[in-house]
């Protein structure tokens, strides 16, 4: 019936895709564990991410450099978040806890208008592909495109460092322990400011990093981060917010699914599988997969 | 000389509570001074203007001297006052050890390298060497109040703030936790500001008291002292201090 090569190569290329959702879910996931606020504008640091790829290999670079482009791409995403979080978001956090979240979703809200607008008032409603010259890779009979495998190590890549850093150094410690109490590291004598401008920088970095990797797949015009903000959103959902295995985990489940529907079910409805995933999460388990109820003091 | 703390008239009103009214008190350096009252005295909104969590409506804290007026309780921290909570504020996913490497993080350039050997030595002071890679917020809750206290010690600072220390934990900790305020004290002449309802341990560790009444200091001296005061005795509504 089905091909054991078809079956391979829907798994290989659902795996690929959800890892770079991985990474937008990965970005949502720590800003909120260090500063318990949903950054709404995600999809436009992607935007960004994908615009400074665009312009870099085609203005400046050219496309043999693609890769010299992506972490620049990545750092000015990062750059943009710092200066970000210490013009609009610094201030929310002098009013009480208990008024930040709304502040940090009417900020985030108002941030997504105005960068989407701004797109499109630049460069206008135009689609750009920044092209790939890489060549088609095989893995054994199967052909895969030379964009996508390139963004999969490279985001593999990026997983790997985020988590050494998260998990071996002293920075990551800082981050760990703001992530679970506020108020302890300030008695440790960590500004807890500090900590969110790098969190933020890092956590939109991801995403600028995956709209980088993704341009020449998804093409670059002002709202191409809405599709993987949503995935992002449905992968916390799944895999519980606030968790970072569970972003993982949940991203590459989602694009197994979404892969393997569009391949064996009907693949107009490509979109609906990751929904129905999220229905049932919903159903079976509220919190996500790796979710925990409530907060800890 | 110059008190190791100090507060000069603080004010600080909640909605129509004064939480604090004009509370002005001074520990000298390696002073242990116990801060006593009945529930709702005050003690624990002074300990939160002494370390930075709230700003006073007016008065000021001056720690060795330095005003700490405008400063975050990251600052203060920094200046070497540690503060430990009522409720504990552990980083509950994190190991013991974790916990413990923590309090190196604004300070492990000055002193003490990576704070790697501190973090075994207090491992083993406080014997929670079998649980040392067990995440926090499994522990009883005395082994919590317990690594709080390590957390605090385990970088001596020049002055620790404890407020109820003591609260719902065995006699087997409570000792351990004397001995680490006792052996800091002495060797390091930290400062200890320690707001607790345990008179029996007060009267062991702390040479002079202040009680508080009301957002008010009302007395001040060694405990038995204050407890012959008819003033305290009706703050505690006519119970014995014991």
């Amino acid at each position: 019936m089905f091909s054991t090569e078809l079956v391979v190569q829907t798994v290989i290329s659902g795996v690929m895709i959800g890892v770079l959702y991985a990474l937008m879910a990965l970005g949502i996931t720590f800003i909120y564990s260090i500063m318990r606020m949903i950054n709404w504008a995600m999809g436009e640091f992607y935007m960004i991410g994908s615009y400074l790829q665009y312009a870099l290999v085609a203005l400046l670079l050219g496309p043999d450099l693609w890769w010299l482009a992506i972490p620049i791409s990545a750092a000015g995403v990062f750059a943009f978040g710092l200066v970000v979080q210490w013009s609009l978001l610094k201030p929310i956090f002098r009013k009480p806890p208990e008024a930040r979240d709304d502040y940090a979703t009417v900020v985030t809200l108002a941030l997504l208008l105005l960068l989407r607008s701004l797109a499109t008032g630049l460069a206008g409603p135009n689609q750009f592909s920044p092209g790939s010259n890489l060549p088609v890779v095989m893995v054994g009979p199967m052909p895969l495109a030379g964009a996508r495998v390139a963004a999969f190590v490279f985001a593999l890549g990026a997983l790997a460092l985020f988590y050494c850093l998260l998990r071996y150094s002293w920075y990551g410690l800082a981050l760990r322990a703001t992530s679970q109490s506020r108020i302890g590291v300030q008695t440790a004598g960590i500004d807890v400011q500090g900590v969110d401008r790098i969190a933020f920088g890092v956590g939109v970095a991801l995403a600028g990093l995956a709209g980088a990797l993704l341009a020449p797949v998804f093409l670059v015009y002002p709202t191409n981060g809405l599709i993987t903000t949503v995935k992002g959103f449905e992968i916390v959902v799944i895999g519980g917010l606030g968790s970072i295995p569970g972003a993982l985990i949940a991203g590459v489940l989602l694009g197994l699914i979404e892969s393997l529907g569009a391949a064996f079910i009907d693949s107009a409805y490509q979109n609906i599988y990751g929904f129905a995933l999220v229905l049932l999460i919903l159903v079976l388990r509220p919190t996500g997969l790796f979710g925990e109820r409530g907060r800890e003091a | 000389m110059e008190a190791a703390l100090e507060t000069i008239g603080l004010f600080k009103r909640f909605g129509g509570l004064l939480a604090t009214n004009d509370v002005s008190l001074a520990v000298e350096r390696g002073e242990i001074r116990g801060l006593i009252g009945p529930n709702g005295a005050g003690k624990t909104t002074l300990v939160n203007l002494v370390t930075g969590v709230h700003a006073p409506d007016t008065g000021e804290v001056k720690l060795g001297g330095q005003s700490l007026r405008g400063r975050g309780m990251h600052e203060i921290a920094r200046l070497g006052l540690v503060r430990s909570f009522q409720v504990t504020r552990l980083f509950g996913n994190m190991t013991v050890r974790e916990n413990l490497m923590t309090s190196f993080l604004a300070r492990r350039d000055r002193e003490a390298g990576d704070g790697a050997g501190q973090t075994e030595g207090m491992i083993e002071l406080t014997r929670l060497g079998p649980l040392a890679d067990t995440q926090a917020k499994k522990l009883s809750g005395g082994q919590r109040a317990l690594l709080q206290m390590a957390c605090g010690f385990v970088v001596p600072a020049n002055c620790y703030v404890l407020d109820e220390p003591f609260a719902g934990i065995n006699p087997v900790i409570k000792d351990a936790i004397i001995d680490m305020i006792l052996d800091v004290n002495r060797r390091h002449r930290a400062t200890f500001l320690v707001v607790s309802h345990e008179m029996a341990i007060i009267r062991r560790l702390c040479q002079q008291v202040t009680v508080m009444m009301e957002g008010r200091v009302a007395a001040q001296g060694t405990l038995d002292e204050v407890a012959r005061l008819p003033e305290v005795i009706a703050g505690y509504l006519g119970k014995a201090l014991e």
